[in-house]
């Protein structure tokens, strides 16, 4: 019996599409059967950020109007042995599903797969009812910005009162330049304010960027981001690993300049 | 001198907002609901304004005290 997992914010461009994009990746590899769904109606994006966009015959929402069978609509990604993707349709709205739909269609995927990721569209309305329906546990994305942790408080809140089992924080584009010099809120900073664990911590990584650009997921490459993806997945795994030391430098020079951090 | 770092302000001010948002309660309600609650519960338990303590989590609002010492 699978997972149902959805990966939400709030705020928009904080990074949850390439976070379900590499978390399912990173899972699969883990010898795991993984499908991602996009949950944002009208909105496609992630089929694109894994590089699958030219792929697509059906979508989610010819699954759930029973046009076309499941099985035709999930994408089989040829990097990643047990990776699918289930696209979003670009041309309805959010009305055109509804969370019993979802939520039935959640149950009827996890017979078959390990995990089920769900990328949430932004924001509070029935976009994210749909995505949170038939989840089994949450991961909140956020930013250290003022922003976007008072999106993913609000997100939390909404996630409590809907009995979400398990709620999880991944903080994103972590800068630890601007850290050190009191610019930017730290990790123990947001996790203090969210008071919900905390799952990954990832910096601010142009491979990201890089990789998005070309369609291919970062997890697991020689970088700070593709190994703080596989750490994110080994801990969904269940298996205790140290959070990465996200300082780029190693020099004299960064292990001395904490200690004339401003306050 | 030095300059108040800027996480320190945008600490201060998330502090305040994420209250506001979890009671949806005008910004400085927080404030009000700390000072009236101590005063309704100094009527029947000792308190001291230093020992006593209003926090907002998500769906519940704890207030610690320290009880009498023995």
């Amino acid at each position: 019996m699978g997972e149902v997992i959805v990966i939400t914010s709030g705020k928009g461009g904080v990074g949850k599409t390439t976070t379900t994009a590499n978390i399912g990746a990173g899972l699969s590899k883990f010898d795991k059967k993984v499908v991602v769904i996009d949950t944002d109606l009208g909105l496609r994006n992630l089929d694109v950020v894994m590089g699958l966009e030219n792929l697509i015959v059906y979508n989610l929402v010819d699954v759930i109007e029973g046009s076309c069978r499941l099985k035709q609509a999930l994408i089989r990604d040829k990097r990643y042995e047990n990776l699918y993707l289930l696209p979003s349709a670009q041309t309805k709205d959010k009305s055109a599903i509804s969370p019993g739909q979802m939520k039935k269609l959640t149950s009827e995927l996890k017979e078959e797969f390990d995990y089920i990721l769900l990328d949430c569209p932004a924001g509070i309305e029935q976009g994210f009812q749909n995505a949170i329906a038939g989840a089994d546990r949450a991961i909140v994305v956020t930013t250290p910005e003022v922003s976007a942790i008072r999106d993913a408080d609000r997100i939390i809140g909404l996630l409590e009162h809907n009995q979400m089992k398990k709620i999880d924080l991944i903080i994103n584009r972590i800068r630890m330049d601007m850290v050190k010099r009191g610019d930017m809120m730290s990790v123990d900073d947001v996790t203090e304010i969210l008071s919900v664990p905390l799952i990954g911590a990832l910096p601010d990584d142009e491979k990201v960027v890089i990789g998005t650009n070309q369609g291919e997921p970062v997890v697991g490459i020689d970088s700070k981001a593709g190994q703080a993806y596989m750490n994110i997945c080994k801990r969904i795994l269940g298996i205790e690993v140290p959070f990465l030391d996200l300082d780029a430098g190693n020099g004299l020079f960064s292990k001395l300049s904490h200690i004339f951090k401003k306050d | 001198m030095l300059k108040k770092s800027s996480v320190v302000i945008a600490k201060d001010r998330l502090k305040a907002l994420v209250v506001s948002d979890r009671v949806s309660c005008i910004p400085g309600a927080y404030e009000n609901i700390c000072r009236e609650l101590y005063e309704s519960l100094s009527k029947y338990i000792e308190l001291t304004e230093e020992n006593f303590q209003v926090e907002f989590k998500r769906t519940q609002v704890i207030i610690t005290f320290t009880g009498e010492e023995t």
